[in-house]
């Protein structure tokens, strides 16, 4: 079993993952860049190493530093977390190479993950329904206009390497497909340093949806449901919930085991979760793997009881899965708000600073996930999420008066934050109808 | 009070870090990172292995194992090596010698600093040699050069070419004179593959001095080097010493050496295994001439209004096409090549290879640019004797592979200045025309815009000699002849009527052999049409000389010029 574990991450995640080592009698090594000195989780772990300037290619991107760090304080396992270095094959095999526990599926996995065009292959080729489109990606616009006419307008142009809304375009006719193509192409050269371009049909007003799977190091494969996360303003979520109220339960269950096909189609082991996009008429297609702790795990944790991050690490030591499918129930409804260090007002431009006051509510069925606390200096350099506001109540209802309340006790002063712009989300009818898909903010939006 | 005192920490059960740890436990093993000699980084091995051990953060080139290129370069499984068992001498009876060979044997696992034997590069075959820092800064002994001259010799009878990646820091101080007559040994054995007709490439790679750079390293028909590798004869600190001067900055360097005309061309190790590729492609001589397709070719109705004065002013206009237009459009797969191989690389001149209706040509090009920066670059088109020798150096190179010659002449004329008198102007004119007078390859040359006296005819001694439409040429410049005989350049349009120097008058004089039409405004928006004529036209120059005689083809040319 891990004994020592060193966090490559910061904010609410690295709290979160520090809880989790210290319920389970693990001990903690934080790492944090200089001004992240007095951020929660460099307090909080039993022990601190600060690895170097503030900008992330000095210290929580910098591998080299990591592992040094990781080598001095006599760690045994490595929790990347969600964004930084998590999804980096790179630092994956390089942990490996120096037998570091990984906390996480192995490089290889993640390698095959990242390269979509390549994955999406691998999902044909074992029965997942996949966009309709090409698996060659295009490097010239010629090649691109001509797996268009595969794929079918209007189509999404996306980068082979990418993810976060970069490099993305969706050209809805053949008139303006150079146009996006290549400013799309540009875009991923300069994010990801690779103009190989993946084009696919692009489906109108799908909803986001995702199911969470658990698989340990001897091929059992579970699913935890699914979230749906439509709610997304320029491909980053902002609210997401589970169970979906719009999938049927002969629906649910397709979709929950195709994600399991998905898994095992990779012999992936540890937490992950495959992205799919259902449209109205019902049809749902595989969109990405992700190979790492997702921010939303929580609503998972809520409907299931089950802890993903406990999860993650009894995996990595070698620890079957202490359950099966049938013992999974899920049981009433979730919703997650995040809480971000933003401008609503001025586009959301991020807005460091000083907290003044941090006032975060509680109470029955209320759970808060943050980094945050009085006084605290939200340094400019890093994401700016501050906190997650995640609420279970038996029925979806229920749910949604619960985070209309908890949300409106929470108090954060000193900078700017989306709270009210999430309490308008979370009060419109729109919203509380149920009747939401990826497009919802941009309607949201311009009312 | 801060927080991080008042939280309670981890009870642990293991007592925290002072329990020894297991031996299973994390450590990093031998040779996992490689430090950069450049930027100090810390690079992940397997992924420096990945970049063909080339920095990812800096971009510096890392000395290669001779097994890691030839992997890089030829095809697996594809590698045969020769002579790995040759008997080390030591003839000179250094003490400690043999048991430092030895000493090295073991270490590195070869047998000597260089590796020869043949392979396949995408499916091309090839003889290969690579040297190999490692051993004894792979100098060049006996062996060295034993092994080198028996692959030539191999070569030679097979009739393969070779490829050597060359680094070493010269002769081997060990064995003496014995060292330096390898130089003599193997440059001998070159110039008899050499002599077969056989291509022979160089990849200098860092650091290559001494008596390999003095031998086998510079005989390359094509010398390629890595970027930023160290090349020269003297080592930069001996010449600091003798000289008692600071060397600048880049000195030495492929750059600097490409600058100064000994390298072909500078190429990544990224691009390296096609770059070879595609010289060994061209060099096979398998293409059977194909000729090139062309669509009914709608010729533009001449505008006959135009005086002569016009057509000069047109042939100078800044919108007309350059020779790399051309290029371009009609040699896709151009490969140029820099050099003289003597003084610099004269940018006013382009030369290459390509492929064209299924046969290698060779393509020379006095090159304008398109606007003052690179007119600059390119002396407005005006070459410098380093010019001419290299278009004589490539002309030479067309001959030995029995290829035609394709030029493309656009100059005001050669240069005139300083340093072109003092590296003899006269002299690089009139060798060429004396060179090209008795080629044995199929020439043609093709008049684009401005062919201006002897510089023009340095490149245009040819079967056949083509002009556009609005081209011009002449003994001088309009306003030359105007100064010369009225003094007064202000008459040059009266000159240019007087001088009869449009395509017409050069076809009514026999100068030439063809008018191209051109479009009214000729530029690179319509030039389509004129390269399909001279696409067409090619195709069958090309055609019509296949299985050429080389005796016949000199012999015509000569009676040619003989007749004016």
């Amino acid at each position: 079993m891990i004994k020592k574990v060193l966090i490559a991450n910061r904010g609410e995640i690295a709290v979160r993952i520090i809880r989790a080592c210290r319920e389970m009698g693990i001990e903690t090594v934080a790492v944090c860049s200089e001004a992240d000195r007095n951020a929660l989780h460099a307090m909080l772990a039993d022990q601190t190493i600060c690895i170097g300037p503030a900008a992330s290619a000095e210290s929580y991107l910098n591998i080299n530093r990591i592992i040094s760090a990781t080598m001095t304080s006599g760690a045994d396992a490595i929790h990347p977390g969600f964004g930084f270095l998590s999804e980096d094959a790179r630092f994956a095999r390089i942990c490996e190479r120096c037998n570091i526990t990984f906390i996480g599926p192995t490089s290889s996995m993640i390698a095959a993950s990242g390269n979509k065009a390549q994955a999406k292959k691998t999902m044909m080729d074992a029965g997942v329904p996949t966009i309709p489109g090409s698996a060659e990606a295009a490097r010239t616009v010629d090649d691109g206009l001509r797996l268009a006419d595969i794929a079918t307008y209007p189509v999404m142009i996306k980068a082979a390497l990418g993810g976060g809304g970069k490099g993305m375009r969706v050209a809805r006719s053949r008139d303006v497909f150079t146009q996006a193509f290549l400013t799309a192409q540009q875009e991923a050269k300069n994010a990801f340093g690779d103009g190989s371009m993946y084009i696919e049909h692009y489906v109108e007003h799908p909803k986001h949806i995702e199911v969470q799977i658990l698989a340990d190091k001897y091929g059992n494969v579970v699913h935890l449901g699914e979230r749906d996360c439509s709610i997304q303003r320029n491909h980053q979520k902002l609210v997401e919930e589970t169970p979906c109220e719009a999938l049927s339960e002969e629906k649910r269950k397709a979709i929950c085991e195709a994600a399991v096909k998905a898994a095992k189609a990779v012999n992936y082991e540890n937490a992950g979760t495959v992205e799919f996009l259902l449209e109205p008429s019902g049809n749902f297609y595989f969109m990405e793997m992700n190979t790492r702790i997702q921010v939303e795990h929580p609503i998972t944790e809520w409907v299931t009881g089950i802890d993903l991050i406990k999860e993650q690490i009894k995996i990595a030591s070698g620890e079957k899965l202490g359950f099966t499918q049938d013992d999974i129930q899920i049981k009433g409804h979730s919703i997650e708000v995040r809480i971000n260090a933003e401008d609503a007002e001025h586009k959301f431009r991020p807005c460091p600073g000083k907290i003044e006051l941090a006032y975060l509510p509680g109470g029955q069925g209320v759970r808060i996930d943050s980094a945050v606390y009085s006084g605290l200096e939200i340094p400019p350099f890093y994401d700016s999420m501050l906190a997650k506001l995640s609420v279970w109540a038996p029925t979806r209802e229920e749910a949604i008066k619960k985070a209309q309340s908890a949300l409106g006790e929470v108090i954060i002063t000193g900078i700017k934050t989306n709270i009210d712009y999430q309490y308008g989300i979370i009060t419109s009818p729109e919203f509380v109808s149920g009747n939401t898909d990826i497009d919802f903010i941009d309607k949201f939006s311009r009312k | 009070m801060e927080l991080r005192y008042l939280f309670k920490k981890t009870q642990s059960a293991s007592g925290g870090t002072e329990t020894p740890r297991e031996d299973q436990g994390p450590q990093t093993p031998q040779g996992l990172f490689h430090k950069c000699t450049k930027c100090g980084e810390t690079i992940f091995s397997e992924e420096l292995k990945r970049n063909l051990f080339v920095c990812p953060q800096c971009g510096n080139y890392f000395r290669m194992y001779a097994g890691t290129r030839i992997d890089s370069i030829l095809d697996d499984g594809s590698f045969e090596e020769w002579n790995s068992d040759l008997q080390e001498s030591n003839p000179l009876g250094t003490p400690g010698y043999e048991d430092k060979l030895a000493r090295l044997r073991d270490k590195t696992s070869l047998d000597e600093a260089v590796v020869t034997g043949k392979g396949l590069v995408n499916g091309h075959p090839t003889c290969i040699g690579v040297m190999d820092c490692r051993f004894m800064m792979a100098s060049m002994g006996s062996v060295v050069g034993e092994k080198i001259t028996r692959m030539f010799e191999r070569a030679t009878e097979d009739k393969m070419p070779v490829i050597i990646f060359t680094a070493s820091g010269g002769a081997r101080m060990q064995e003496g004179i014995i060292s330096l007559m390898q130089m003599a040994k193997t440059s001998a054995a070159i110039k008899k593959h050499s002599d077969a007709g056989l291509l022979y490439v160089t990849v200098l790679t860092d650091p290559t001095t001494g008596g390999v750079t003095a031998s086998f390293a510079m005989l390359g028909d094509i010398i390629l080097a890595e970027p930023g590798a160290l090349i020269g004869f003297a080592g930069p600190r001996v010449i600091e010493q003798t000289i008692g001067q600071k060397l600048p900055e880049g000195f030495q360097r492929a750059e600097f050496l490409r600058d100064h005309g000994f390298v072909d061309d500078i190429v990544t190790r990224t691009d390296m295994k096609d770059y070879l590729t595609d010289i060994l492609k061209f060099h096979e001589n398998k293409g059977k001439f194909k000729s090139e397709k062309v669509e009914k070719i709608k010729l533009p109705k001449s505008n006959t209004k135009l005086t002569p004065w016009d057509k000069v002013m047109i042939s100078r206009g800044k919108d007309r096409p350059v020779a790399e237009d051309y290029i371009k459009q009609l040699f896709p797969d151009f490969l140029e090549f820099h050099g003289d191989r003597a003084v610099k690389d004269d940018k006013a001149v382009m030369g290459g290879i390509a492929t064209f209706a299924g046969k290698t040509v060779t393509v020379i090009a006095e090159s304008k640019g398109h606007d003052t920066k690179e007119n600059i670059e390119r002396n407005f088109g005006m070459p410098s004797p380093d010019g001419y020798r290299k278009a004589l150096r490539l002309m030479r190179q067309a001959e030995k592979f029995g290829r035609p010659v394709i030029c493309f002449v656009d100059t005001p004329g050669a240069y005139c200045g300083l340093e072109a008198e003092e590296r003899g102007q006269g002299e690089a004119i009139a060798r060429n025309l004396y060179e090209m007078s008795s080629l044995k390859v199929p020439v043609l040359s093709v008049i684009i815009s401005e062919a201006g006296s002897g510089g023009a005819l340095a490149v245009a001694v040819s079967d056949e000699v083509w002009m556009l439409e609005n081209a011009i040429y002449a003994i001088l410049s309009p306003e030359g002849y105007a100064s010369i005989l009225w003094k007064d350049s202000k008459r040059a349009s009266e000159a240019a009527a007087e001088m009869k120097l449009t395509a017409d008058d050069m076809k009514d004089n026999k100068i030439i052999d063809k008018i191209i039409a051109e479009p009214e405004n000729l530029c690179e928006n319509n030039m389509e049409v004129v390269v399909a004529q001279l696409r067409d036209g090619i195709s069958k120059f090309i055609g019509d000389n296949e299985g050429f005689d080389g005796e016949e083809l000199a012999k015509k040319r000569y009676e040619r010029y003989r007749r004016y």
